[in-house]
């Protein structure tokens, strides 16, 4: 709505556009790191040290921060690697649980109060991780059939008269090499990104119209943009844990995928 | 999906194959669909490059988007009749 009223009295008023998602150096001119890496390093330091301090004094009777990491876990390892692989999929939970919480951080580094930036808006990391989790499952597919096998299970489905596999084999190879990864990583991408441009947009096109365009109208109109941003967050923070399962689950589904016997 | 679930046993070895076959199935198709045009509609813009004759963009997406759909029906449309 606020956009909008912008649009037309828009004089004055930067709209935010990619250039929100660039930042200088953190600690000045010269300097190599920058908010989203800071990010990136704390909000890894802090699942690792959770999960340890979780783990370090396991006992049959848990305490509350062991409890709390057993849940988590234990939704990682019932909800996505049962639900996705089955059985064989619990030697791949360390791997998943690690991506989720990773990317679960990262994200919700968006709405979290003061540092407000989801690193995984950047590209470079969902990226990364995609790249990781696709070496992953055809290692695995290349390691149960062999290279010739997996790539022949892959790209020539037995059933098709020959002529047609020039038709299909570039499209299935495609379709697994490169497609999926790609996927993978503009799904959450562009999710973070989008969510944390409306909520920047909300949030100081609210702060424009309540102290430069001011009067009764503009007062009004920001109040309302403003409280608008606090439903986003809110909603946003569901996206953002959304998006971490999302992605570990497709990776899960990948893994199975390999795993299982081409039906 | 239940996210406390007590423990694997919880749910049936076989519902749980046929969500995440349904899932997979859904993902895998979409994908196929969309490399079928990148790949067959990339053939098309590069021969229409060549020939000068932007006739073939539109068949090489054609073509692209037939294969995709017809590998969809081949994966995973036909054992479902059987």
């Amino acid at each position: 709505m606020s956009s909008s009223v912008l649009a037309v009295e828009g004089e004055g008023f930067v709209s935010p556009g990619p250039g929100t998602f660039v930042y200088p150096p953190a600690f000045g001119e010269g300097t190599f790191v920058t908010k989203p890496m800071l990010i990136v390093i704390l909000g890894s330091l802090a699942v690792a040290v959770f999960f340890f301090l979780a783990a370090r004094r396991a006992a049959m009777v848990p305490g509350k921060t062991q409890f709390v990491g057993e849940s988590l876990y234990g939704f990682v390892r019932n909800s996505i690697a049962l639900d996705a692989i089955g059985k064989p999929g619990l030697k791949y939970v360390p791997y998943l649980a690690t991506v989720f919480f990773f990317l679960a951080t990262l994200n919700i580094s968006g709405i979290l109060p003061l540092v407000q930036f989801p690193a995984t808006s950047r590209i470079a990391i969902p990226l990364f991780l995609a790249v990781i989790s696709c070496i992953l499952f055809n290692a695995i597919g290349i390691k149960r059939e062999g290279l010739g096998g997996y790539f022949k299970n892959m790209m020539f489905p037995s059933g098709i008269p020959w002529p047609v596999y020039i038709l299909l084999a570039p499209i299935e190879f495609v379709s697994t090499i490169i497609i999926r990864p790609l996927t993978l990583t503009l799904r959450l991408t562009f999710n973070m990104f989008a969510g944390h441009l409306v909520l920047v947009l909300f949030i100081l096109g609210g702060e424009y119209l309540i102290f430069e365009y001011s009067g009764v109208v503009g007062i009004a109109a920001g109040t309302v943009a403003l409280l608008g941003s606090l439903v986003l967050t809110a909603f946003e923070g569901f996206v953002q844990l959304l998006q971490a399962y999302v992605f570990t689950l497709l990776s899960a589904l990948y893994i199975g995928g390999a795993l299982q016997d081409e039906h | 999906m239940p996210s406390d679930a007590p423990d694997d046993s919880s749910k049936a070895e076989s519902e749980r194959a046929a969500g995440r076959e349904g899932e997979a199935d859904a993902y895998g198709a979409l994908g196929l669909v969309i490399s079928g045009v990148l790949v067959w509609g990339g053939v098309g813009f590069l021969v229409a490059e060549r020939l000068d004759n932007r006739l073939f963009v539109m068949l090489g997406l054609l073509l692209g988007m037939g294969a995709g759909l017809y590998l969809v029906w081949f994966r995973y449309g036909r054992q479902r009749d059987q």
